[in-house]
């Protein structure tokens, strides 16, 4: 597995592929955030960020080899473990950038009546739950469940949207204890929709996984 | 390994690709896919590397390290030829520095050596055959799958492929393939299975076609008719009807070609020109 994500890794680093997501977060925060606004309110809107991001990180893994080299891999490696190497590459580097954006964010925030472990934490979890959600949005969005790239960016951006409005979205449910918490200004840790993620992208990768080699 | 009737359709409600097919791929044996295009070849193929599930039946027995050559490979990867092949050989369970001394042989072999360092987007198609080819044989697999690995390479990288399937073969692996060539390792196949629209058959050893010698032509033309019962029954290419003086083209194997010449003199026939047929190299 660790020669397939360091595959994937190259890949997806020497394509200069992360670029664009990247960019489109940085931005995001730009424009968002200020110094010295409310840090749980800030953390609500960094993280908000990362579902679209990690869902276009995910297509951009699932997308990026053309098919004949993806099948080299796939003879290699299994076919499923390949998908998953795809899937997690996706993950890490959205998730990277906001463990960043937590820890910068509540280094400059305002953090009365908030200890700054506590945003932390909680901004953490709140990372977690995002970056998860997303990367169940993009691994259903993309191959091999969508495979025209019109209605596959077309589900993506649908679906990353429904993710953040949707009641019962762990991604929804994180960001509210956040936007909550910056009210009343009590950090509360999203526990539950951290593991409501880890769940539901857990069994979306299953499914992923398991569907590559049978519909494609 | 063994495909036990074997099934595949692109999605749950596409048409069959493949139906029942039966192969037995032990091992130590090279096993060819013969059939026309489109009739479900690189389908089994896949089937057998593991890229695809069946839609129905079984795969029993898969050997641990398997390796494929695609008909088309894409060079669009940002890698060089050597980083690609050390990925490739990591994936395939070779530690870093076995990857990359097995990358350097290989491409060595390939005659591909002066490219190593290369983008794999600068390469030439032939060339980034070569990657494709080095990188299916750097782990030796216990069963290669070679889709017209052969397609796109020079002479002597062709020979060198035959060698190399022929070491795997020797050193216990399976490899099967497709190529568009039936000179292609004529005569050395275990088995060999016909696709034909969907259904797969083993040819019987007693009906393949025999390794062809090769094939002398004659262009020949004479006032008398053809004498009857000519040395080695060549083929004859028919005779212009409106035209009977234009030349007669005939066909026959070399080790009767002297004694066709000959009968052909005996009947006052005038010889045009003599070549050899289908060797190619």
């Amino acid at each position: 597995m660790t020669a397939l994500l360091r595959y994937q890794a190259g890949l997806l680093l020497r394509s200069q592929r992360w670029l664009a997501p990247l960019l489109l977060y940085a931005a995001f925060l730009a424009v968002g955030v200020r110094a010295g606004e409310p840090v749980l309110g800030a953390l609500g809107f960094s993280t908000a960020g990362l579902v679209p991001v990690t869902a276009w990180c995910v297509r951009i893994c699932l997308t990026q080899e053309p098919a004949a080299a993806r099948n080299v891999v796939a003879a290699a490696a299994g076919r499923s473990r390949a998908h998953l190497a795809a899937l997690l590459t996706g993950t890490a580097l959205p998730g990277l950038l906001g463990v960043l954006a937590v820890l910068g964010l509540t280094a400059i925030g305002d953090r009365r009546g908030v200890g700054a472990p506590a945003a932390a934490a909680a901004g953490l979890l709140a990372t977690a739950a995002c970056v998860l959600t997303g990367a169940a949005v993009g691994a259903l969005t993309a191959r091999p469940f969508l495979k025209a790239a019109g209605w596959s960016v077309a589900a993506l951006v649908t679906g990353s949207l429904l993710a953040l409005v949707t009641t019962g979205s762990p991604a929804k449910h994180a960001l509210t204890a956040l936007v909550t918490g910056a009210r009343t200004t009590t950090a509360q840790l999203p526990w539950l929709a951290c593991a409501g993620a880890v769940l539901l992208a857990a069994a979306t990768a299953a499914l992923a996984c398991r569907a590559t080699a049978h519909l494609e | 390994m063994r495909l036990e009737r074997v099934g595949r359709r692109y999605g749950p409600r596409g048409p069959w690709v493949l139906r029942e097919a039966v192969l037995d791929l032990p091992a130590s044996a090279l096993v060819r896919v013969v059939g026309t295009n489109g009739t479900g070849k690189s389908t089994l193929l896949r089937l057998v590397a593991g890229i695809d599930a069946p839609s129905e039946g079984r795969v029993t027995g898969r050997p641990p390290r398997t390796a494929y050559v695609p008909e088309r490979f894409p060079v669009a990867l940002p890698f060089t030829a050597t980083d690609y092949l050390v990925h490739l050989g990591r994936v395939q369970g070779l530690g870093r520095a076995t990857a990359r001394a097995r990358a350097g042989e290989w491409l060595e072999r390939f005659g591909a050596a002066e490219h190593a360092r290369t983008e794999l987007a600068e390469l030439s198609k032939g060339t980034g055959q070569k990657v494709a080819v080095a990188q299916a044989l750097l782990a030796d697999p216990d069963l290669l799958v070679l889709d017209e690995a052969w397609t796109g390479l020079d002479t002597t990288a062709r020979a060198e492929l035959d060698r190399a399937v022929r070491e795997r073969v020797a050193a216990g692996g399976t490899a099967v393939f497709v190529d568009h060539d039936p000179r292609r390792l004529a005569g050395e196949a275990d088995a060999v299975y016909e696709v034909h629209s969907g259904a797969v058959r083993a040819v019987p050893a007693a009906v393949r076609e025999a390794p062809r010698e090769p094939r002398v032509r004659i262009t020949a033309s004479g006032g008398k008719p053809l004498p009857e019962g000519l040395p080695g029954a060549p083929a004859a290419e028919p005779q212009d009807p409106d035209d009977a003086t234009r030349p007669l083209v005939l066909t026959v194997d070399a080790a009767h070609s002297d004694a066709l010449l000959a009968a052909l003199l005996a009947a006052s026939w005038h010889i045009h020109r003599l070549d050899s047929e289908g060797v190619r190299a």
